[in-house]
């Protein structure tokens, strides 16, 4: 890309800044407020909407709670700061369970269908396209119906680790489609040159795909990993189909605590400070994503 | 092709195609069998061997005539998918063009803040509209109302039968959109940057103005993007349906108008009638819509032109 100072100023770039730049800040308000409601009310007494501005007290006090496993103020709580935690490893566990499935997967595959030649891979390519298209929910009832079928001949106490492998590798079948598509873009980019050296050598493919050519599609590695951990972290039909009810994530205890609408039972503002727990690896993640998008969009729509 | 090369390539293509054919092709078979089976309450040993024909269809066709419930399924599926798609694309659009038009110090943080939804977890995307939307005084919209005195008393906006359907499709629109909108943007954005700027810069010269350089450039050389994303966003508008699942369980959305088709098959399937076979006749539909359109969408945007051979495979 080249730098602005090549583009002629026949138009007045400032005005044409402020205008956009008012116009999409005001389209974007609904983001900006509905983030900011959920994160401040978090560290608030009450739901900032809704009370009177005088009532409003900083506190850290939805936090504690929130690890506490409360959820109002006063009632004594049903769950204990062990089981907020298992919740939390479990969300980590299939974050990092999809990442890794997803990631070697692709890796594997993008690299096959970029390099290398053979019966039906255009095919398989055109398969691949399809299936990233293709309506996921039309199919987990099958999934689901694969599950007990196939959990049946399995020892009970094996069901909850098997349920963990399961739900992992089927949320990572929906997004390997699009990562292999997307992977097999960045391999498309590196030279033949590269791969041809090391072959005539003697290399085997296997040895020229992992030391030489994975190296140089690190960003491509790097953006599929990210996505695919995010899907996993945020994954929430799934978990709440395949999990059995005691092994909650993030997202299943959240779905849980509002279920029905009930604000009786509990305090909204620990609710906020659980969704903003739930946030944090999106934010931490926020400067890399626009990047890795632009990128990952690029090369992986065409070619 | 001798042995080892044989086996090379399975030991790169073989975990994928585990994974394909365990969770795409068997799937989507066993799922067309099970809309011919009774199955209910996921009792598969029970009634996976007792078939009924097309006993799951003729119900489904006979609800799809005679419940006013279901009628209004497909009535908020045709708006929401419809509505949805124009605002997802066109906003998609509007948002490139604004950004592309932008200095880089405000266009990124501008899609980094429209990327926002889209890497939000979909508990916690639900729950930012959980509290924009709830029907008490909480409800931020209705505190913003109510501060204007607007209105005098807080307003169950998707659940009042008052402003049903209306209220309902707003609110399951105003989210799926906002989410959807920045698929379009990165991706004409892309475009955009990839067009050669010595194009734009000698139509300045030549005093075209920014309206007629989008006009006469930039869209005439993005069509394919413009297909891409149009058909793209249709699929994941057929099938995506947490976010709504939840507004529908959280009691902000109602259940008869907040339910397009995807929702439906998901909850006949798995929460209120746990009736398999219905819901998998149900999706049995939205699986041939996929199937049809998939392979529409690979004719028009000319894939198989696009797939290069690899040209130095030893």
């Amino acid at each position: 890309m080249m730098p602005e100072t090549t583009d002629v100023e026949t138009i007045n770039r400032r005005r044409m800044n402020v205008v956009l730049g008012v116009a999409v800040l005001l389209a974007s308000s609904p983001i900006l407020i509905s983030y900011f409601v959920l994160i401040a009310s978090s560290f608030t007494n009450q739901m900032i909407t809704g009370g009177i501005m005088g009532q409003l007290i900083f506190t850290l006090q939805n936090w504690v709670l929130f690890f506490e496993g409360k959820l109002t103020v006063t009632a004594a709580s049903v769950l204990s700061f062990w089981n907020i935690l298992h919740y939390i490893l479990n969300t980590f566990i299939v974050a990092f369970g999809v990442m890794i499935v997803v990631t070697v997967l692709a890796t594997l595959a993008g690299y096959a269908c970029s390099r290398m030649r053979f019966k039906g891979r255009k095919f398989l390519i055109q398969l691949l396209i399809l299936l990233h298209a293709f309506p996921g929910v039309s199919l987990i009832i099958a999934v689901y119906a694969l599950y007990i079928f196939s959990k049946q001949p399995l020892p009970q106490n094996l069901w909850t680790f098997y349920a963990f492998l399961y739900v992992i590798v089927a949320r990572a079948a929906l997004e390997v489609p699009m990562d292999v598509w997307i992977m097999k873009g960045f391999f498309d980019k590196v030279p033949w040159e590269v791969e041809w050296s090391a072959l005539i050598d003697g290399a085997s493919r296997i040895k020229v795909w992992k030391d030489i050519i994975l190296p140089l599609v690190k960003p491509g590695i790097a953006a599929i990993a990210i996505f695919s951990f995010m899907a996993g972290w945020g994954a929430l039909i799934y978990v709440m189909v395949f999990l059995p009810a005691t092994e909650k994530t993030l997202a299943t205890y959240i779905a849980g605590l509002l279920a029905g609408g009930s604000l009786e039972v509990v305090h909204l503002p620990i609710v906020a400070a659980a969704g903003t727990f739930y946030l944090i690896p999106t934010l931490a993640f926020f400067t890399f994503v626009r990047r890795y998008m632009l990128q990952t969009s690029l090369s992986g729509i065409k070619g | 092709m001798n042995l080892k090369k044989k086996l090379i390539l399975l030991f790169f293509l073989g975990p994928m195609l585990f994974v394909v054919i365990l969770f795409y092709v068997i799937p989507l078979f066993l799922s067309i069998y099970i809309s011919f089976t009774p199955m209910t309450d996921w009792n598969v040993n029970r009634y996976l061997t007792q078939f009924i024909g097309l006993a799951n269809y003729y119900r489904l066709i006979h609800i799809m005539m005679y419940d006013p419930d279901m009628r209004a399924v497909i009535i908020t599926t045709v708006v929401f998918t419809s509505v949805t798609l124009a605002i997802n694309v066109l906003g998609g659009l509007l948002l490139a063009l604004a950004t592309y038009f932008m200095d880089e110090r405000l266009s990124v943080p501008y899609q980094g803040l429209w990327l926002l939804p889209r890497m939000t977890p979909i508990a916690v995307y639900a729950l930012l509209w959980y509290y924009f939307f709830h029907s008490s005084g909480i409800g931020l919209l209705n505190t913003i109302l109510m501060r204007l005195h607007l209105i005098s008393h807080p307003i169950a906006w998707g659940l009042d039968p008052r402003y049903l359907p209306w209220g309902a499709w707003f609110i399951i629109i105003f989210i799926n959109g906002l989410v959807g909108v920045s698929y379009g943007m990165i991706i004409f954005y892309a475009a955009f940057k990839s067009i050669p700027k010595e194009l734009i810069v000698a139509a300045r010269v030549d005093g075209a103005s920014t309206f007629r350089i989008i006009r006469h450039i930039l869209l005439p050389l993005t069509r394919w993007h413009f297909t891409f994303i149009t058909v793209w966003q249709l699929f994941s508008l057929l099938t995506s349906f947490a976010q709504t699942y939840l507004l529908v369980a959280w009691r902000v959305v109602d259940s008869t108008w907040g339910q397009p088709w995807a929702l439906y098959v998901f909850r006949t399937a798995f929460t209120t009638t746990k009736d398999q076979g219905l819901a998998a006749a149900a999706s049995t539909f939205l699986s041939a819509i996929g199937i049809v359109l998939g392979i529409v969408a690979l004719k028009v945007l000319r894939y198989k032109e696009m797939i290069l051979e690899p040209k130095g495979d030893i």
